[in-house]
């Protein structure tokens, strides 16, 4: 498995694990009860997710061993470019579907919270992040890179 | 439908004609990872051009003695 790879598989467990299931997990236990501690855990989540994501690089760097040789060729590079495309895509696809299904809850007349808005971008980047990840494995597990 | 990769390769019978070469050698010499190597000799990736030089250059062949072109 390849650095990259490696990366990968990271950045699609800690999207998976720090947010979107805690996340998913609070927001279903705060509309059961009506306890708005969502937020918070969903803060926690980023905090920690943030954190490992800031961390990583330095922590790999630091207990890599072994001579240097090449880990980040021209088709990591090229599995790496279409992953942010994809990635790119879907997050444009997120906020399309953000609004319209907004204005479909809400109505033409009605409003809602700018609270949303912070929460809405936080979930476009844990969308990126995720489905950068699942490209980047999908192309990895295909033999990567064909053009 | 189109074949996925029309360019075939017989690198891996290089390598065996080399010293038995192995593929991280191989790939040490032309400055990719083993990934890639593993993929260009499966048909899974086709190299850039500047990469097959590279990897015809390594056994000392020209480049249509490594790659070539099914119609």
């Amino acid at each position: 498995m390849s650095k990259s790879q490696a990366e990968s598989w990271i950045y699609f467990f800690l999207g998976l694990s720090c947010f979107l299931i805690p996340g998913g997990v609070a927001i279903f236990i705060a509309y059961d009860r009506g306890i708005s501690f969502a937020p918070v855990l969903m803060f926690t989540g980023i905090v920690i997710w943030g954190g490992l994501f800031w961390l990583f690089p330095f922590i790999c760097g630091k207990f890599r061993k072994g001579k240097k040789k090449v880990t980040f060729d021209e088709r990591d590079q090229l599995i790496h470019k279409r992953a942010v495309m994809v990635a790119y895509v879907v997050l444009w696809l997120y906020f399309v579907a953000a609004c319209v299904i907004a204005w479909c809850i809400v109505g033409p007349h009605g409003s809602i919270s700018v609270n949303v808005m912070p929460l809405t971008l936080l979930g476009g980047l844990v969308i990126f992040t995720f489905v950068q990840g699942l490209a980047s494995l999908i192309q990895y597990g295909r033999g990567g890179g064909e053009k | 439908m189109e074949p996925r990769n029309k360019i075939k390769n017989n690198i891996r019978k290089l390598r065996f004609e080399n010293g038995e070469m192995t593929q991280q050698q191989l790939a040490d010499k032309a400055g990719v990872t083993r990934q890639t190597i593993i993929a260009i000799e499966g048909g899974k990736y086709s190299p850039s051009l500047t990469l097959a030089f590279k990897i015809a250059k390594v056994f000392s062949v020209k480049i249509e003695g490594v790659f070539e072109y099914e119609e």
